[in-house]
């Protein structure tokens, strides 16, 4: 097992740098010259060449990205055009905010999602089925910028009891990872029910009926874990996907997050920011795949084996 | 005549119903089942005949929209229908219990099989988790698996079909309970395990416990059975002593099952058949449910439903052929 997961580390690193090389060529061949957008229509032609030497953007393409990929192995991934500070640095602050965001998004999506889906399929058919199944599609079908006007309009501005916007307490944060999370909730709450009611129908599940056990015993100890093998890629996936930034829940709330900073990349063709949190993104994504693949072999004994 | 203090099980009049859009079914329609203690009794019929579902209802794991619809169900005198959920899980698997068809799907895949076993005995017992693990790997030995020490750590994609049957038996039998219900224990199984997984069966019963065995394989019934039933369209046509039932098999349908039966010493060349199929529950013929496919179908086959009747002592059967009233035919 340890050698598979060895192996996928290394397969990870050489999708990092195909990512970067990819990014790093496309970022070039768009038109539209960086330098004149950060300097405004009135720069002279003088300026702006000495800003492209200045930048090492005049040299060939294959030595600015052996220059940038050596930069970025010490850490180093350029300064901002538009901000003027170093990458990392502005990555490092963003990433503290959308960490708190995505980590309270993803406990309420998977506290509420699992709870809901679970609920539905032992009472499959029921009440209690159709308000959680009812409260799950409007999750995944609700686009995440109207739950979130919503939300502010709601508890912001006509109750008073959260702020609308920023990301200066916890408090903050209460509307967005609602917002963001029940997307998720949705989701999972659906995979987990049509797994869990499929589980349930398995002979194993008869047998642990016979032994004597109570249903509750029988769902929570026997059907769950099953439940669970598609469920937590799902998961995965989606944390991935908050912490490599929710672009509209972190602008719509105002939250410096990697989203918002991706954003203000693109619009000011910022190259070294967008390189720094695509490469970022790119990290989060594929860090979140093994880990979903490493538990899955904790959750399912057969592919321990196979592994 | 038993005396019912003898009876392990005593099924009475059951009738399981299923309640559907098309309308409803009775997949087991008034059958009467004895059990007496120590003993091995079969059910024999074709797929879909209602047999398993018969066990189930013993088991009280029937589900709606399947429910019971009239019967009792007397279990060392107590009746089980109507028992509330909580006093059914203390029977389950304590008094009564139960081995299914595919030892390869009823084990659960990601709990170890030990942890599977102890827990039957920790739930009844409520003894501690170490006490439980001897006691499994006391049961291990007990159903002859080799090494039950290093296999209480097994999964069960680790181990082969007829290792899986002697776990889920160890699991049934943890409890020492008073019935054993088998439900087609050896089909998913090659011919060499099935003798050994009846061979233990048969044990076990020499031990003291009594097993409903559930089967579609005459010769499975033939070896271990000591009384058989013949069930079909979720009725019980005939019942005897295993060797009367063999040797002088009164219903056409049983008569047809015995012939359809392959066998060494066969001379024709072609199997003989039960011409037609197993009728749909849901438009049931009128009468005996066998009378379409029978080859001796009197006139009134197709109106009255017939009873039981006994012709020879301890030898039921469910067919107008054998009523002594000739008045009548």
């Amino acid at each position: 097992m340890r050698q598979s997961f060895l192996r996928r580390l290394a397969e990870s690193v050489v999708i990092l740098i195909g990512v970067a090389l990819l990014i790093f060529i496309m970022l070039r061949v768009v038109p539209g010259n960086p330098i004149e957008i950060m300097m405004g229509e009135h720069a002279n032609q003088s300026t702006v060449d000495r800003m492209t030497a200045e930048l090492g953007l005049d040299k060939p393409i294959y030595v600015q990205f052996f220059r940038y990929i050596t930069g970025a192995l010490r850490g180093d991934f350029g300064t901002s055009y538009s901000l003027g500070k170093p990458v990392s640095s502005l990555m490092r602050s963003a990433f503290g905010n959308t960490l708190k965001l995505s980590v309270s998004a993803a406990v309420f999506a998977w506290v509420i999602g699992i709870l809901c889906g679970v609920l539905s399929a032992v009472r499959a058919g029921g009440p209690a089925d159709h308000i959680f199944m009812g409260f799950s599609l409007m999750g995944v079908s609700m686009p995440v910028f109207m739950t979130a006007m919503v939300l502010q309009f709601f508890f912001g501005y006509y109750l008073h009891w959260l702020p609308i916007s920023g990301s200066g307490s916890w408090r903050n944060f209460i509307l967005p990872a609602i917002a963001l999370g029940w997307n998720s909730a949705g989701a999972i709450s659906r995979l987990t029910r049509s797994t869990l009611l499929d589980v349930l129908q398995e002979d194993y599940i008869e047998t642990a009926r016979a032994k004597g056990l109570t249903e509750t015993t029988v769902v929570l100890f026997h059907a769950l874990r099953n439940t669970m093998l598609p469920v937590v890629t799902m998961m995965a996936i989606q944390f991935s996907g908050m912490l490599s930034g929710a672009v509209i829940t972190e602008t719509v709330f105002s939250i410096n997050g990697i989203g918002r900073l991706s954003v203000l990349a693109i619009s000011g063709r910022d190259i070294p920011l967008l390189q720094g949190t695509v490469l970022f993104s790119t990290a989060v994504v594929i860090l979140g795949n093994l880990i979903s693949d490493s538990l899955y072999s904790v959750l399912d004994p057969r592919i321990r084996r196979e592994a | 005549m038993i005396h019912n203090s003898d009876m392990t099980l005593e099924v009475q009049g059951l009738s399981v119903s299923i309640h559907t859009r098309k309308g409803t079914t009775k997949p087991v329609n008034d059958v009467s089942l004895r059990i007496p203690k120590g003993k091995i009794i079969g059910i024999v019929g074709e797929s879909g005949c209602g047999k398993s579902m018969t066990a189930r209802a013993c088991m009280g794991l029937l589900k709606p929209p399947v429910k019971i619809e009239s019967g009792r169900i007397l279990l060392a005198g107590r009746d089980l229908v109507g028992l509330p959920e909580s006093d059914m899980c203390a029977v389950r698997g304590s008094e009564i219990s139960m081995i299914f068809q595919e030892p390869m799907t009823g084990l659960n895949p990601v709990m170890k099989v030990g942890r599977q076993v102890d827990e039957a005995v920790r739930v009844h017992r409520h003894i501690p988790a170490s006490k439980a693990r001897q006691e499994t790997i006391r049961m291990f030995e007990a159903v002859g698996i080799p090494e039950p020490e290093a296999r209480y750590n097994s999964y069960p994609h680790e181990l082969s079909g007829g290792l899986r049957q002697r776990v889920m038996i160890a699991m049934a039998m943890i409890c020492r309970p008073a019935l054993l219900i088998a439900d087609e224990p050896t089909t998913a199984l090659d011919v060499t395990v099935e003798a050994q997984i009846l061979r233990l069966m048969k044990e076990l019963n020499k031990a003291g416990t009594s097993i409903l065995l559930i089967s579609h394989n005459l010769g499975v019934i033939a070896q271990v059975c000591d009384y058989v039933y013949v069930m079909y369209a979720g009725q019980i046509l005939e019942e005897a002593e295993v060797c009367a039932l063999f040797d002088s098999p009164l219903h056409p349908y049983t008569r047809g099952l015995l012939e359809s039966v392959n066998s060494l010493r066969r001379e024709e060349p072609v199997l003989e058949t039960i011409a037609g199929s197993v009728p749909d529950f849901l438009h049931l013929p009128q009468g005996c449910s066998f009378s379409p496919r029978c080859g001796q179908c009197l006139e009134r086959c197709a109106s009255g439903e017939p009873p039981l009747f006994e012709p020879e002592p301890g030898h039921k059967v469910r067919c107008h052929l054998y009523d002594k009233d000739t008045s009548r035919i």
